[in-house]
C-alpha cells in the first residue's frame, strides 16, 4: 500500500530528526500508524489472524530497522516503537482467541477454527469444552500446565463430524464472515483502549502519588523526568509538604528545568550537582526516577546518572522508586544488541572546542590525539538496586516484572526482526 | 536384573579404585528380595539411586556394556529383556520398567518416570478414569518411595498425574479414547524433553557474548547443549569446567566440549574463587528447581554461586520446567539426603567422618537467571509457576 508506505517512512524520519520528543510521543504515533495499519488491511476469509500479524510485523520491522544499532542517540524511542508493536501483535492474538474460543462455544460443535492449514488432529469425542481449553492454552506463555499438552502450529482443528456435510459447511463459513469483520473491528477497539492508555500515564501515575510520598519528606531526583513532574505536582495538590533535591543532571542541565518548574508550583526545592549526590542523599528519605525503558529482568535503561543515585541509594538504605508508563516495558534482556549498546552524544556538551582545540586536534599529530571526550547518554541500573516501580497500573517490585510481560506481550513476538544475516 | 545391578555397582568401584577396594563392603545389598512382586531391592540405605545411576552414565564402563560382557561371557545367559515386553512371566512392576529406561544415558530422569508411568497405563485394566487414576497414583508412589532423593523423579511423577486429572476432567466420552490420548502424550514427553533442552539453548546461547569466559560446574547435558550451540553459531568463547569430585564430572564435560573445539581448561574444586576473577558467568544444570527459586544440584554448586555472586559475577541456570518441584528447603540439610560414595584413593582411619552427601542448594539471592523450556525466567517465576499448577 503506498499510502501507508509513505506513512511509514515519514515516521521513521520524523523519529530519526528527532521531531518526536520522547517515548510517550512516540508511543502514541506508533500505534496510532499500527491502527491504520489494521485499518486498511483487507481481511480474507480465513486465516485473519495471520494476516494481520504479518501486516503488523512487516511495518514493525521497518520501523526498528531504521535504527542501526546504537548509532542513533534516541535510540530509546525505538525501544518504545518495539513495545508497541509487539503490544500490537498481542493484541491481535488476544482478540482472535477470543472470539475463536466465543465462536466455538457458541456453535456447540466439535468444529470451528481459524486456521485450516494448522495441523488436523483427529480427536473422536472431544468436546468443545476441551477444544476452548486447548486453544487458550496455545495463546498463554508456555507454562508447567500445558507442558504435556499437543502445541500445534495455531488452535485445534478437528475435523467436523462427518454426519455434519454442507450444512454445517455454510454455517461456519457465514459465521467466519461475521467473525471477520469483527475481528479487525475489536483489534481496532483494543489498539483504541491502548492509546487511551499511553496518554493517561501520567495521570494514572500521579493519582498514586499521595500513598507515597508523606508529610515532610525530603525527595532526591536527577535530571528531569515529566512522569516525575507530575508525580511531584500531584502530591503538592494533594497539601503534602515535602522539600527536593534536584541533581542537575550534567551536562544537559534539565535538572535546572525541573527545578524552575517545581518552584512554579509552590514546591520547595534545591539544586545540587550529581557528584553532591552521596553528600546529601543521607538527609533524604526517598529517590524518585523516571526512566527510558524497563527491561524484563527489572533493569532500567535511564538517563546516565541514575546508576550513581541508584548505588548511593542503596548504600544508605534509601528506597529507589522508578516512575514509568507501561509503554517503558521492554520484553527483552539486557543482554540483547538493540539494548546493549549505549549512545555517546556529542562531546561539545561537554568541552567547548574552540578551548581544546589544539588537543583533540587530528591533523597535527599523526591522525590520534590524545584528549577524547565521551558522553554516554545512557545508564543500567541493576534490578537489585530498585525498590519499586509505579506504573499506570499500579507499584509493583521488580521481581514482578515478568508478570506484566506476560500480561502484555506474546513470546512469539519477542523477536519481531527476521534473521537476515 | 538384580544381579546385573549389583555386579555392576562392584564391577565399577573396582574399576574405579584402581582395582583394590580396600575397604570393607559398606554397600553390600542389604535387601534380598522376598516376593516376585518386588524383583528390585531397594537401593542401598545411604546410597542415592539417582547419583548411582549419574556415576553409571559417567563411568568409563557403562551398566549396559557391562550387562552384554556378562552375558556374552556366561553362554546361555538368557539376554537381558525389557521387562515390558515379558508378558505373563511377572506382573509390571513400574520400578523395573522406570529402571529400564533411566539406563539411557541421554535420557532425563523424569522422562524415565513418565515412561514408566506411561506403560503402567498401558498394561492396567482400569474400566474407569478414576480406576485409572488410582492406580496411577500408586505406581507413582512406589516410583517415589523407591527413590526419595531424586528431585526430577517426583517433579516428574506429579506432573504427569496432574496432567492426568486435568485431562479426565476434559469430559473425554470414551475411556479408551482418553487412555490412548494420555499413553500418546505420556510417549511423546520424551521429544517434548529433547525440544525442551533445544529450546533452552537457544536462549542461553543468546547470552553468551565473543570473548566470553563461562565456569561451568559439574555435567548437565543442557548446558553442553547451551555450549554445543553457541559454537556452532561461531560464537568464541572459553570455558572453565570445575573438576567435580567425586564424579569426575569436569572430566567428562571437558572431553565433550574439546571435541567440539572450545577451548577448554580444568580447574580443582578448590580453585573456583581462586579463577574467579577471569569469569564473565557461570553456567551450571540442576537436578531440581525448589518453589523458592533455589536450585538443588551436584555439590559444590553453592560455594561456586556464593564466591560468583560476591564478585559479582552472574549465576545462571540451565534447567527444564519440568525439574520444577514443590519443595521449599530452608538450609542445606532441609533435603532427603542423598549420599555418595567417595574415594580418597587411601585408606580412612577408623574413627573419621566423611561428608558423603552428593548435592546442595542454592538459595535464590544467588541466581541471576534461569533458562527453562518456559523462557527466561528470574527465579521469583518458578513459584508461580507452581502455583498455577498446583493450586
Amino acid at each position: 500500500m503506498p499510502d501507508l508506505q509513505a506513512l511509514v517512512t515519514d515516521f521513521v524520519l520524523k523519529l530519526k530528526r528527532r521531531k518526536i520528543e520522547g517515548s510517550q510521543a512516540t508511543a502514541k504515533q506508533t500505534a496510532e500508524l499500527l491502527r491504520q495499519v489494521v485499518s486498511q488491511q483487507r481481511m480474507p476469509y480465513t486465516n485473519q489472524a495471520s494476516v494481520l500479524i504479518d501486516a503488523v510485523r512487516a511495518v514493525g520491522e521497518q520501523l526498528i530497522a531504521a535504527n542501526p544499532i546504537g548509532e542513533l542517540s534516541n535510540s530509546y524511542l525505538f525501544l518504545a516503537v518495539g513495545n508497541i508493536v509487539r503490544r500490537v501483535l498481542h493484541i491481535i492474538r488476544e482478540e482472535n482467541l477470543s472470539s475463536t474460543t466465543a465462536a466455538m462455544e457458541g456453535l456447540g460443535l466439535t468444529a470451528g477454527s481459524d486456521d485450516d492449514e494448522g495441523e488436523h488432529e483427529d480427536r473422536p469425542g472431544l468436546s468443545a469444552a476441551a477444544v476452548a481449553a486447548a486453544a487458550r492454552s496455545t495463546l498463554r506463555a508456555p507454562s508447567l500446565q500445558t507442558l504435556l499438552e499437543d502445541i500445534p502450529e495455531s488452535a485445534v482443528a478437528p475435523h467436523p463430524s462427518s454426519s455434519g456435510g454442507d450444512s454445517e459447511g455454510k454455517s461456519k463459513s457465514a459465521d467466519r464472515g461475521s467473525r471477520s469483520k469483527k475481528l479487525k473491528h475489536d483489534v481496532i477497539e483494543a489498539i483504541n483502549e491502548l492509546i487511551q492508555d499511553i496518554d493517561t500515564c501520567h495521570e494514572l501515575i500521579s493519582e498514586q502519588a499521595v500513598e507515597h510520598i508523606h508529610q515532610n519528606e525530603v525527595i532526591l531526583t536527577l535530571g528531569r523526568s515529566r512522569t516525575v513532574k507530575e508525580f511531584l505536582c500531584a502530591a503538592k495538590e494533594k497539601k503534602r509538604t515535602f522539600r527536593v533535591f534536584v541533581a542537575e543532571g550534567a551536562p544537559r542541565y534539565q535538572g535546572h528545568v525541573l527545578a524552575k518548574e517545581l518552584v512554579g508550583k509552590g514546591i520547595q526545592t534545591t539544586v545540587i550537582t550529581d557528584s553532591a549526590v552521596f553528600a546529601m542523599i543521607s538527609r533524604v528519605n526517598m529517590v524518585i526516577v523516571g526512566a527510558h525503558a524497563i527491561m524484563a529482568n527489572g533493569g532500567v535503561i535511564a538517563p546516565v546518572g541514575i546508576n550513581m543515585v541508584a548505588l548511593a541509594a542503596q548504600r544508605h538504605a534509601v528506597p529507589f522508586v522508578v516512575v514509568a508508563g507501561s509503554h517503558k516495558l521492554c520484553p527483552l534482556y539486557p543482554h540483547n544488541p538493540e539494548v546493549l549498546l549505549n549512545e555517546f552524544r556529542c562531546p561539545s556538551d561537554l568541552l567547548d572546542f574552540g578551548e581544546f582545540s589544539d588537543c583533540m586536534d587530528y591533523g597535527s599529530l599523526g591522525g590520534s590525539p590524545l584528549l577524547h571526550v565521551v558522553n554516554p547518554a545512557f545508564d543500567y541500573v541493576q534490578p537489585k538496586l530498585v525498590s519499586l516501580f509505579i506504573t499506570d497500573t499500579g507499584g509493583h517490585n521488580p521481581s514482578y516484572v515478568y508478570r506484566l510481560i506476560a500480561d502484555y506481550y506474546s513470546a512469539d513476538d519477542l523477536v519481531v526482526q527476521q534473521n537476515s544475516t | 536384573m538384580r544381579h546385573v545391578t549389583r555386579k555392576e555397582r562392584r564391577e565399577i568401584r573396582f574399576f574405579r579404585c584402581g582395582g583394590a577396594t580396600s575397604r570393607p563392603n559398606a554397600d553390600a545389598p542389604t535387601s534380598s528380595p522376598d516376593s516376585i512382586m518386588e524383583p528390585n531391592p531397594k537401593p542401598n540405605h545411604g546410597i542415592s539411586a539417582y547419583y548411582q545411576t549419574r556415576a553409571e552414565h559417567h563411568a568409563i564402563i557403562s551398566g549396559d556394556w557391562l550387562s552384554q560382557a556378562q552375558a556374552a561371557a556366561a553362554a546361555g545367559h538368557p539376554p537381558e529383556e525389557p521387562p515390558a515386553s515379558a508378558a505373563a512371566s511377572k506382573p509390571f512392576s513400574v520400578i523395573d520398567e522406570f529402571n529400564h529406561w533411566r539406563r539411557k544415558p541421554d535420557l532425563a530422569e523424569a522422562v524415565a518416570a513418565i515412561m514408566a508411568l506411561v506403560a503402567g497405563i498401558r498394561s492396567s485394566d482400569a474400566t474407569t478414569m478414576m480406576e485409572l487414576e488410582i492406580e496411577l497414583k500408586k505406581a507413582s508412589d512406589a516410583l517415589k518411595s523407591w527413590d526419595t532423593t531424586s528431585i526430577s523423579l517426583s517433579a516428574g511423577c506429579d506432573l504427569f498425574m496432574r496432567y492426568v486429572t486435568r485431562t479426565s476432567a476434559l469430559e473425554y466420552d470414551d475411556f479408551h479414547a482418553a487412555k490412548l490420548r494420555l499413553i500418546e502424550r505420556g510417549e511423546k514427553f520424551g521429544e517434548i524433553s529433547l525440544k525442551a533442552r533445544r529450546t533452552i539453548a537457544m536462549l542461553g546461547q543468546d547470552f553468551i557474548f565473543d570473548g566470553c569466559t563461562i565456569l561451568v560446574h559439574g555435567f548437565s547435558r543442557v548446558v553442553l547443549e547451551v555450549l554445543k550451540l553457541a559454537a556452532s553459531n561461531r560464537k568464541l568463547f572459553r570455558v572453565f569446567c570445575t573438576e567435580g569430585r567425586p564424579d569426575k564430572t569436569g572430566l567428562r564435560l571437558s572431553k565433550e566440549l574439546a571435541t567440539l573445539g572450545i577451548p577448554v581448561k580444568l580447574l580443582i574444586d578448590s580453585a573456583v574463587a581462586y579463577a574467579m576473577d577471569e569469569v564473565d558467568m557461570v553456567l551450571v544444570g540442576a537436578d531440581g528447581v525448589v518453589e523458592s527459586g533455589g536450585v538443588i544440584n551436584m555439590m559444590g554448586t553453592y560455594q561456586t554461586a556464593l564466591v560468583a555472586h560476591s564478585m559479582n559475577k552472574p549465576v545462571y541456570v540451565a534447567a527444564e520446567s519440568y525439574k520444577f518441584a514443590r519443595l521449599y528447603p530452608l538450609d542445606q540439610k532441609d533435603l532427603e539426603p542423598a549420599l555418595r560414595l567417595i574415594e580418597f584413593g587411601v585408606p580412612i582411619p577408623a574413627g573419621v567422618e566423611i561428608e558423603k552427601s552428593a548435592r546442595d542448594y542454592t538459595p535464590p539471592q544467588y541466581l541471576t537467571l534461569l533458562f527453562t523450556d518456559l523462557g527466561v525466567l528470574t527465579p521469583s517465576v518458578v513459584s508461580d509457576e507452581l502455583i498455577q499448577l498446583y493450586l
